[in-house]
């Protein structure tokens, strides 16, 4: 299982705090940012940040692994 | 209280914070310290609350690391940064931050650093709510 969080302004625009996907053999970040961004475009806009298991992660071809968490973030603006 | 990072609901006493500093090094002959707190007024709107919302586990390892960057870089004696998460109103605490080093300038220095690093790399984000509606703050450079 993928759990994906959202937090914000993104939690906002998709109005749940988490969803999960099943895992697949080969998944990446990319099968997830795509399969959140065809439900709710106006969220991903928004992604500045994406963190994997709590690391801050650029590269979208990145295998997951099963039980990863991510987080989809917009631009931080605590302090 | 101990921890030197923290996040916390609850509001926070600068002068404890100072003091558990100043209690971990004799050396220290300097500290800067920042405290940001809540304004009634944002981008030409009253502001009535703050509300702050984080990725915790995120934003504590964050901290933690920003801690120990600073230490290591301004040649820190020590360092503290605790930040609310909760809604505020106008004047009330959001986030302090102390550097103690031998000397001020490195104090200064590390100070201003790690506030505008946690502005960057810290999962957390803010809400005003105005009389007009709520609105997710957008980051200033």
């Amino acid at each position: 299982m993928i759990r994906v969080l959202f937090f914000g302004p993104v939690a906002d625009r998709v109005q749940t705090r988490e969803m999960q996907f099943d895992h697949t053999p080969g998944m990446t970040l990319h099968d997830i940012t795509h399969k959140v961004g065809m439900q709710y475009p106006g969220a991903l806009s928004i992604v500045s940040f994406i963190a994997v298991n709590q690391v801050q992660v650029r590269d979208k071809q990145l295998a997951l692994h099963d039980n990863d968490e991510i987080a989809l973030m917009a631009k931080f603006s605590g302090g | 209280m101990n921890e030197p990072v923290r996040i916390q609901q609850e509001d926070f006493s600068q002068d404890a914070e100072i003091a558990a500093l100043k209690a971990s090094s004799l050396r220290i002959g300097g500290i800067a310290t920042f405290l940001g707190c809540a304004r009634d007024f944002s981008e030409g709107r009253n502001v009535s609350e703050i509300s702050f919302e984080a990725y915790g586990s995120m934003a504590l390892a964050e901290m933690r690391a920003l801690r120990e960057e600073a230490i290591t870089r301004f040649d820190l004696l020590d360092a503290r940064i605790v930040h609310r998460v909760t809604t505020v109103r106008a004047g009330d605490n959001i986030v302090f931050i102390a550097a103690g080093a031998e000397h001020r300038a490195a104090a200064f220095d590390a100070c201003r650093w790690m506030i505008d690093q946690l502005k960057q790399r810290v999962p957390i984000w803010k809400k005003e709510i105005t009389p007009q509606g709520e609105a997710w703050v957008t980051p200033h450079p």
